[in-house]
């Protein structure tokens, strides 16, 4: 186990990104909690080491701002699981933080660029 | 088994934590399964996913506080953010937190007095259903409105309406078990009593039906105070005895100490038998009526009700009942009274007050988050919603407005002292006291304080351009802003101004009411009573002789003038009882009604109170001759025109004992003997030395009344070793103490105005100086161009002037228009009262002037070298 001080001040610098890629993989359809942490796996190919736990306290944050929906439904496997999805909110919230990563990392692509 | 889980999904709704868990394992589960299927062996797959998924409990904890954490997380850094400011600006903050502490804490004193007087149901069980009932003449010919025993047996048994009617007496009776006679207050109470007030003796028991029968064993319940007095609160006062003159009576009970009816000053109390041969004459009245209503029952069914029944008895007795009519009124207006428009007056004036401190903190706020321009731009800046930062600025005013409401509280309780103090013989004085929900009605206060004071300054400064101005001088919004203030200070001045306007009505009326003759002399002049029951009422000419041997004893001592007796009343004390009467003499009118108050008094009544005698003589002693009447020249003149008023006689419409046909003897001159505001009105004097047992007996001494007090005391005594004396005191308190509610209305009202005015001239001399050290710059190249110190100060004094001015004319306007609120309490004064009017402005602009030399001054010692320097 890695030493617990280190852990926290990552999860608090993945803060802003998560919430962001959360935004993103429920904008696809309605998903619930170990969907989420399934494609966050996948599509950041293991990259971003999420610690499986710290994704539900995002989640409920989102919910709690009204960007994300969440309601009680049968999963694949036929168990109970609750579902999110994206709110009207959410929707608007999603394409602004996409405009400023998009700015955000151009602009420190530039800086890397003429850096050189 | 769809019904089942829907409704497993409801409760889970209702249990968010057991919502949370589930959802955790859920996804450990979900994990594990994964992990199996992909061959790991089941105990092993899921300890790996607990160990991916991280501590559960853990999760589950920080879950809980994304919940709850949000508003906590708000309130602990606003309240930081607060204190910080305390810290920050320990000026500001002391000026805020002690003008609201003045504003709320007068506001919480006044509320007070409403809620206990006003609001707060009497300290009966369900006193609502608590009724006071009067019979009263239909034709207007008598004024009596006590109710006769036997009237109100009736009464009880046939209305549909009451759970129980009940009546009550005073009499004032002397104790003898003690070396002095003690004088006591004995309420004489009809049978149903304690059922009517639904108040249970707090020891012993209430009566039998033996004991309020005629003849029954004589039995007393005493008061509280009595108990506390005579026995120090020693249980074993029930059986014991109580002694009076001929016979003795055994306590059966004591009363709590909330039981202070018919007033706090009765002692004992005793039943009057129904049954009694003295009550069955329908003309012997004597009880005020209470009864209590069923419950449902509205006053209007009552009143119906107990109509009805009292139009059978006129059928059924035309003699006695048939001109009777019956009226109602809950008991507590009868005690509150008319006080009620007064608190209602200070309680708005106290309301205005509170406004003006809003909108003085208001104006100090604006000056302050003007200083504050750089912090709440960067504030944006980096981030913060505007919600945020308005919320952070009104958690600051509200610290300083629950500091100034605790502060206010505090003030609260010493006024609260000195109600009791000052206005203890208002109604429901003793009833005043803070209690929770004066403490809630403070904190709402506070809050309302926080929202005035602080929204407008807060959403002002948080305007989104203010973003902009971050990059900009601050000195160059000034006009703007300074306009915002002005009208600040013009407001603060208008409301001050109102106040002044009732408050300098009050006074002035108040003047004017020292300043009336009340054509009789007030000064030197004692006042007292010797107890006597009832019961002496049957042998009148022997009652007569004793007051007259009582009067001659006080007439022996040295240093007496002269005494008489009033009968009931004080002269200048309200409350004078109007009779019909008519004359026999001259032509008979019956479309003009002979009104007038009558005022029982024996000879040497006008000597004694130096009213002159403009025409014939004074009472003969009233032992045995033909009754004799004097009037007062009012009557003489209304009433009297068209005969001789000497050796006319008058008669009371209605045939009453008290004043059979009379001889007019003497006309006296005019006095106001029914309460100094009123004008004097015709008035008849019937010669009776003594219509009750124990009338008041006035004495005109040469010296101090007081200091002749024990001689007084010493020498009835002597003639009257079994009698007590009580009710000492000068006529001249006797009548300020009717004018308590005048007295405390206006000067509490002259405080509140002054308080206004001096924050309004607070309000302005922070204004100026505000704006004096922000046109410094300014007024520093005015005077490096040529402009003289002089023209300096007299630019901003005058620009102070020109709000004050159109502040007051509109306060003036405003006052004018409230001044019809003041109807009813002023005396010879109208709401348009110039000199009232022109001292309000010539106070005021003294004030203002006052107050803005000071920051103009120092505005204009302004060093233009310097602060050109600094440019």
């Amino acid at each position: 186990m890695p030493p617990e001080k280190p852990e926290k001040e990552r999860s608090d610098l993945l803060q802003g990104t998560l919430d962001m890629l959360i935004l993103k993989i429920v904008a696809l359809g309605p998903v619930h909690g170990y969907g989420i942490s399934l494609r966050i796996r996948q599509v950041s190919r293991d990259v971003l080491q999420v610690q499986q736990g710290s994704l539900y306290p995002a989640l409920h944050r989102l919910e709690k701002r009204g960007w994300l929906l969440a309601e009680w439904g049968e999963s694949d496997n036929g168990r109970e699981a609750k579902f999110y999805r994206l709110s009207a909110k959410g929707k608007k919230q999603l394409s602004e933080e996409e405009a400023t990563w998009r700015r955000l990392s151009e602009a420190i692509g530039l800086v890397l660029e003429t850096a050189h | 088994m769809r019904w089942l889980s829907n409704l497993s999904r409801r409760s889970a709704k209702r249990d968010p934590d057991a919502d949370l868990d589930r959802e955790v394992v859920f996804h450990i589960d979900a994990l594990a399964r994964d992990y199996e299927a992909s061959g790991m062996p089941p105990g092993q797959a899921r300890r790996q996913a607990r160990i991916d998924f991280g501590g559960r409990e853990q999760v589950t904890q920080q879950l809980r506080e994304v919940h709850i954490s949000a508003l906590a997380e708000a309130v602990r850094s606003n309240a930081r953010a607060a204190f910080r400011f305390l810290r920050k600006a320990p000026g500001l903050s002391a000026a805020v937190i002690l003008t609201l502490a003045l504003g709320i804490g007068a506001n919480t004193a006044v509320f007070s007095a409403i809620d206990a007087v006003i609001l707060r149901p009497l300290p009966f069980p369900q006193s609502d259903q608590l009724m006071a009932i009067q019979q009263y003449d239909t034709e207007g010919k008598s004024p009596v409105t006590f109710t006769a025993p036997i009237r109100l047996e009736d009464w009880n048994r046939l209305n549909h309406t009451f759970q129980a009617l009940t009546g009550y007496d005073t009499e004032d009776e002397s104790e003898t078990s003690g070396p002095l006679p003690e004088h006591i207050s004995n309420a004489i109470v009809a049978p149903r009593f304690l059922q009517v007030w639904g108040t249970a003796p707090q020891l012993g028991r209430d009566f039998t039906p033996a004991e309020e029968r005629f003849g029954g064993p004589d039995a007393v319940l005493i008061s509280n105070r009595l108990w506390h007095r005579r026995f120090h609160a020693d249980p074993d006062a029930i059986g014991k005895q109580l002694h009076f003159n001929d016979h003795a009576r055994t306590i059966v009970g004591v009363m709590p100490a909330s039981f202070r009816f018919p007033d706090r000053d009765v002692d004992i109390f005793t039943p009057g038998p129904a049954d009694a041969p003295y009550a069955q004459d329908r003309k012997s009245t004597w009880y005020s009526v209470v009864g209590r209503l069923k419950p449902g029952v509205t006053e209007q069914q009552a009143l119906a009700d107990l109509s009805t029944v009292q139009h059978q008895l006129g059928i059924q007795f035309p003699k006695t009942d048939g001109d009777l009519g019956v009226r109602m009124v809950p008991l507590k207006s009868t005690i509150v009274g008319d006080i009620g428009s007064s608190l209602w007056l200070l309680y708005g004036a106290v309301s205005l007050l509170l406004l003006i401190a809003c909108i003085n903190i208001a104006a100090l706020l604006l000056a302050r988050t003007a200083d504050r321009e750089r912090e709440i731009s960067l504030r944006f800046a980096l981030g913060a919603s505007r919600r945020t930062i308005v919320t952070q600025l009104l958690s600051e005013v509200l610290l300083l407005a629950v500091l100034g409401a605790a502060l206010g509280i505090a003030l609260a309780a010493g006024a609260v002292q000195l109600f009791h103090h000052f206005a203890a013989s208002l109604p429901r004085a003793a009833e005043i006291a803070l209690d929770w929900r004066l403490l809630l009605y403070t904190f709402a206060t506070a809050l309302a304080a926080t929202l005035l004071s602080g929204l407008y300054p807060a959403l002002r400064s948080t305007r989104r351009q203010l973003a902009h101005t971050l990059a900009q001088s601050s000195h160059s919004q000034v006009s703007t802003r300074g306009s915002l203030q002005w009208l600040l200070v013009g407001a603060q001045v208008a409301f001050a101004v109102t106040l002044l306007v009732g408050a300098g009505l009050l006074l002035r009326s108040f003047q004017e009411l020292g300043r009336v003759s009340p054509g009789f002399d007030v000064s030197h002049v004692l006042t007292l009573q010797i107890s006597g029951g009832w019961g002496e009422t049957a042998d009148m000419k022997r009652l007569t002789q004793r007051i007259h041997t009582d009067l001659d004893a006080l007439r022996s001592i040295p240093g007496v003038e002269a005494a008489a007796a009033g009968g009931w009343q004080l002269p200048g004390v309200s409350g004078q009882a109007q009779i019909e009467l008519s004359l026999l003499e001259g032509e008979q009118d019956n479309s003009h009604k002979i009104v007038a108050i009558t005022h029982v008094i024996s000879p040497g009544y006008f000597h004694t109170l130096s009213i002159p005698l403009l025409q014939g003589q004074d009472c003969d002693a009233d032992d045995g001759g033909p009754p004799s009447v004097l009037v007062n020249r009012s009557f003489a003149n209304r009433y009297l025109r068209q005969v001789t008023p000497i050796g006319s006689h008058l008669r009371t419409v209605v045939q009453d004992t008290m004043m059979p046909t009379a001889i007019i003897r003497g006309i006296a001159a005019d006095a106001r003997e029914d309460d100094l505001n009123n004008a004097p009105s015709p008035t008849v004097y019937p010669c009776l030395s003594a219509p009750t047992p124990s009338p008041w007996f006035l004495v005109r001494t040469r010296g101090n009344p007081m200091a002749l007090a024990p001689t007084i005391r010493a020498k009835l005594h002597q003639i009257e070793p079994a009698r007590s004396l009580f009710a000492i005191s000068p006529l001249e308190d006797r009548i300020s103490d009717s004018l308590t509610e005048n007295l405390l209305r206006t000067t509490v009202l002259t405080f509140f105005a002054g308080t206004a005015i001096s924050l309004a001239c607070l309000g302005l001399y922070g204004t100026l100086s505000y704006l004096g050290r922000m046109r410094r710059r300014e007024m520093g190249l005015r005077l490096a161009i040529g402009a003289t110190r002089p023209q300096i100060v007299a630019t901003l004094v005058a620009q102070g002037l020109r709000i004050v001015a159109l502040g007051c004319l509109a306060g003036l306007a405003m006052g004018l228009a409230a001044s019809h609120l003041l109807q009813g309490m002023l005396y010879s004064v109208t709401p348009t009262d110039p000199v009232t009017y022109a001292a309000i402005i010539f106070l005021v602009v003294i004030v203002a002037v006052i107050a803005s030399a000071g920051p103009a001054l120092r505005a204009a010692t302004t060093d233009p070298a310097r602060v050109l320097r600094e440019e």
